[in-house]
């Protein structure tokens, strides 16, 4: 009916010829109006970074481009006041104002963009499915490639680890979603057959027994794993749904669409429980719950994150996150932590761009933490480790690359050589067992 | 998490009102809810117990090992092992971690119930036909079977004046039902002459014995608190009462009197119950009925009928009760099926837009006094992010101790891939996407053939590790979907 269903806002399906020239993307530039737009969020640039470190080699200045831009006054004003507080309270360490991970490991091999990257939920793989119709499987500690997952018939967009670690479900542009075995690298016999168009986004339940897909063709099914059969299919959205997530106790599911809203399901009967609406109305192209489950971190293309409270009243956006790019893709990220054991263990949010950054965020104060910097194109899926300070990236540049924080970061700036520990894996075809 | 969203209006209902679904896996003659609520066992007409997973309502698990009926189901205290007892005599302690057998347990007659020692999966006591109760501990490889006493505690004098042929009739009373108390320390028992004794599971003798009926007492069921008993009788009675705290050390036996609280029976009807279950607070009775469709539920603050739950064509055997929801579950006897009662929820249309108000009556919209007024955008949004200051903690997980939330020691059942051990209607196959046909004769039943010493009756598992790779057991192909 609308002529932008031709051109999707597939993460992956625009690098074919290459991905540094990107097709129109299915909002059709006008709707969003970005160049008159693009102003009202001019005050998001806050980067509110401060580094106290001395040594200023060529590489660092790379890494940390982002120091040499102009601070405005906003950004540092928080940054002050916390400072100014610290002194009055001496025994609490003063809250860290920056992070600082670093690339450790990049993996090369998917020959086309990689559209999503996730930790398994015990840590030990990381997985990543691109374009070119694969998944591959990575050691997450030492990169090294455990299987590539080959059989689906287009592009996979959406990736999710069953809570056990040993499944992986795939949702790909050829409408299906395969469950793999991880030990194996076999798929499972049986496709997840039902929807009508590309499968979008994946979330297993917390008990591994249900699986939420959102789909292009505006639905949104929940699976019986098991059986796979659609057990509930929700009337979600008017526009194709672009992410869904389980809450930690499975009870709610959580989606959100092109339309611009984000609705809050109960799981148990299926019903629409809260609406959150941006007043912009701007697509919603991935959501996620908070690790305790009370709020629900939406990417929206205006170039904004936002936290909604979707319990108090009607559901309130109380966190805008700005300072990264989000006009054309479908992005996704994570919620991370930093500081130290629980009392002073503070909540950021990680989050690609397509300036090729990975922007981190503190929660509360909404201060960019670090801009990571490596990537060449956009970076469209970014996930956290379930205990360690490691994130993942993947983008439209075909590498995963993993980024380490020392534990101690604060304390001493770590030597050259260590930092530029990057090994290149290069994956060749067959190489996987 | 969701409780703050639903309507309290819904919360606040705790009564089941209409079916709400059914689940089907050959033909259901026994069933029993885990403590969590996320699964129900059911034992088949045909001995294979069945696990259904009541999110999904399909098939999580088969367990293969009874080659009759399936008489009881009793789930351990941390939802892992499951006793299942079979009219082919015996009791299987089935692990769900794999679905193997954790042991196997035979006995010289039929097994009327057997249940799980809440603190010790390892103990079970056993109501058998024509005998006196075992309290078996299985914890060595060679079960050892305790005999329990039926006949009912008698006081100093009745025992002087006890004539022979009490004392005959008193050797000849039998269990025809034994359930745990709680703590597990006590035995409640119910015999064919009507007494109930309460039997210590330390000593295993009565310590107290009352008689409330001259009928067979056919089923007694506990509160989770252990405080009520409900008492099913072949009389057409079914009688509730108040139990003392029986572990505390101050309560004297001797001077103990039970009351029956309320005597639930239908005066025109003359029904028989089939069946009877609590509420999970004990609030609730229900109870099925025999040749006839319903089930009562009365409650037990007036002792008033409060509702009949219907919409079935076949008569309904064992009911059970959700452990913490608004939700019963029963067999029908003639199909098989498990029927479920709950509460419709509906839709809140509030719910659709942030800006829909659900309102009883219309209202007339006043206009706010700058509804209309033009700002400049930028000035909005500027606003509006700098009052965005408050502290948001997305970490800390708030200590809700709901029984549906694991915590992060407690056992998980795998889930199962198998589309063989997945299948909810016995008699049809999946074949291919939407595509199904037809189960020809036999297959699927090639593990009644095995040996007895194949220890695990989960094929699915096996199934599962060896890939997909075409797998030969037995000498049979196994077909599989897709």
């Amino acid at each position: 009916m609308d002529g932008h269903r031709d051109s999707p806002p597939k993460r992956q399906r625009d690098d074919e010829d290459g991905y540094d020239e990107y097709p129109p993307r299915k909002r059709s530039s006008a709707s969003l109006s970005p160049s008159s737009a693009s102003p009202r969020y001019r005050i998001a640039e806050r980067p509110a970074q401060r580094y106290s470190r001395a040594d200023d080699s060529d590489d660092e200045r790379k890494y940390y481009r982002s120091r040499s831009r102009p601070r405005s006054g906003s950004g540092s004003r928080s940054v002050i006041r916390r400072r100014s507080q610290s002194p009055s309270c001496t025994p609490t360490p003063p809250k860290p104002t920056t992070l600082d991970y670093k690339p450790t490991l990049i993996l090369h091999g998917h020959k086309k963009g990689v559209a999503s990257v996730k930790f398994s939920p015990d840590g030990r793989y990381i997985a990543s499915c691109s374009a070119d119709c694969t998944i591959k499987i990575w050691d997450a500690q030492t990169g090294k490639l455990e299987h590539t997952l080959e059989g689906h018939l287009a592009g996979v967009s959406a990736i999710a680890w069953s809570p056990d670690s040993k499944i992986l479900a795939s949702g790909s542009d050829d409408k299906t979603i395969r469950l793999w075995n991880i030990s194996t690298g076999q798929p499972h016999p049986t496709p997840f057959l039902g929807h009508h168009n590309y499968v979008y986004s994946l979330a297993f339940s917390p008990k591994g027994n249900m699986l939420v897909s959102g789909s292009y063709d505006e639905a949104l099914f929940v699976w019986d794993v098991r059986a796979a059969r659609v057990m509930r299919s929700l009337p979600a959205h008017s526009d194709p749904v672009g992410g869904v997530d389980f809450v930690r106790d499975g009870t709610l599911i959580v989606s959100c669409a092109n339309d611009g809203l984000i609705r809050v399901w109960d799981t148990a009967t299926g019903q629409c429980l809260r609406t959150l609406v941006h007043e912009d109305n701007a697509p919603v192209t991935s959501v996620r719950f908070s690790p305790n489950g009370k709020y629900v971190l939406a990417w929206t293309l205006d170039s904004c994150l936002r936290l909604w409270n979707y319990i108090d009243g009607k559901g309130k956006c109380v966190k805008t996150y700005q300072g990264h790019e989000n006009k054309k893709f479908s992005l996704s990220g994570a919620f991370g932590t930093y500081g130290g054991p629980p009392p002073y263990q503070y909540a950021f949010i990680a989050s690609g761009s397509e300036d090729g950054d990975i922007v981190l965020w503190d929660v509360s104060s909404k201060n960019i933490l670090q801009k990571l910097i490596g990537h060449t194109a956009p970076v469209l899926s970014v996930d956290t480790h379930p205990t360690e300070q490691l994130i993942v990236s993947g983008g439209l540049d075909r590498t995963v690359r993993i980024w380490r924080c020392k534990e101690d970061f604060a304390i001493q700036p770590q030597p050259q050589d260590d930092i530029l520990r990057q090994l290149q894996v290069l994956a060749a075809d067959g190489a996987d067992a | 998490m969701n409780l703050s969203l639903v309507d309290p209006f819904v919360l606040a209902q705790d009564c089941p009102e209409v079916i709400t679904g059914r689940l089907r896996s050959g033909h259901s003659t026994s069933i029993r809810f885990s403590h969590r609520g996320d699964l129900l066992a059911s034992g088949r007409h045909d001995g294979v117990a069945v696990i259904f997973d009541i999110e999904t309502n399909g098939v999580a698990r088969k367990l293969r090992g009874h080659t009759r009926q399936v008489q009881s189901l009793s789930w351990s205290t941390n939802d892992r092992y499951l006793l299942s007892a079979g009219q082919d005599w015996k009791c299987v302690l089935w692990d769900l971690k794999d679905g193997s057998r954790v042991r196997t347990v035979r006995f010289e007659t039929a097994i009327f119930i057997a249940e799980l020692h809440p603190k010790n999966n390892m103990v079970f006591v056993a109501a058998l036909f024509e005998d006196q109760p075992v309290l078996v501990d299985m914890s060595a490889d060679v079960p050892i079977k305790h005999t329990l006493p039926s006949a009912p505690r008698r006081s100093q004098i009745e025992r002087e004046n006890a004539s022979e042929k009490q004392a005959a009739q008193d050797a000849k009373q039998t269990s025809t039902v034994t359930v745990f108390t709680p703590s597990g320390d006590h035995i409640i028992a119910g015999t064919n002459k009507g007494w109930l004794n309460i039997i210590s599971t330390a000593t295993r003798q009565v310590q107290y014995s009352t008689r409330f009926t001259n009928n067979i007492i056919v089923f007694v069921r506990l509160t989770p608190s252990g405080r009520d008993v409900v008492i099913n009788s072949s009389d057409r009675i079914v009688r509730t009462l108040h139990l003392p705290d029986l572990s505390d050390p101050k309560l004297d036996f001797d001077t103990l009197q039970l009351e029956v609280e309320h005597k639930f029976q239908d005066l025109v009807n003359r029904l028989s119950w089939n069946h009877v279950s609590f509420s999970p607070s004990g609030e609730y009775v229900t109870a099925s009925t025999w040749m006839n469709h319903h089930i009562y539920v009365w409650e037990r603050g007036q002792g008033s009928l409060v509702k009949i739950l219907e919409g079935t064509k076949e008569e309904l055997s064992v009911v059970e009760w959700h452990p913490f929801r608004p939700f019963v579950a029963a067999i029908g006897v003639d199909s098989g099926r498990v029927w479920l009662w709950s509460i419709l929820q509906p839709q809140r249309w509030s719910a659709l837009a942030p800006d829909f108000v659900e309102v009883e009556e219309n209202v007339e919209y006043i206009e706010r006094e700058d509804e209309f007024d033009i700002q400049p955008l930028e000035e909005i949004h500027k606003r509006r992010l700098d009052q965005e200051d408050e502290e948001v903690d997305v970490l800390t997980v708030e200590p809700v101790k709901s029984a549906t939330e694991y915590e992060a020691g407690d056992f998980r059942m795998p889930v199962l891939l198998d589309i063989e051990a997945s299948d909810s209607e016995d008699e049809v196959v999946a074949i291919g996407a939407g595509q199904f046909r037809r189960k020809s004769p036999g297959t699927g039943r090639e593990w009644m053939n095995d040996d007895e010493l194949v220890a695990s009756g989960d094929e699915a598992r096996k199934a599962l590790t060896n890939g997909t790779t075409a797998t030969t057991q037995n000498g049979t192909k196994r077909r599989r979907g897709g």
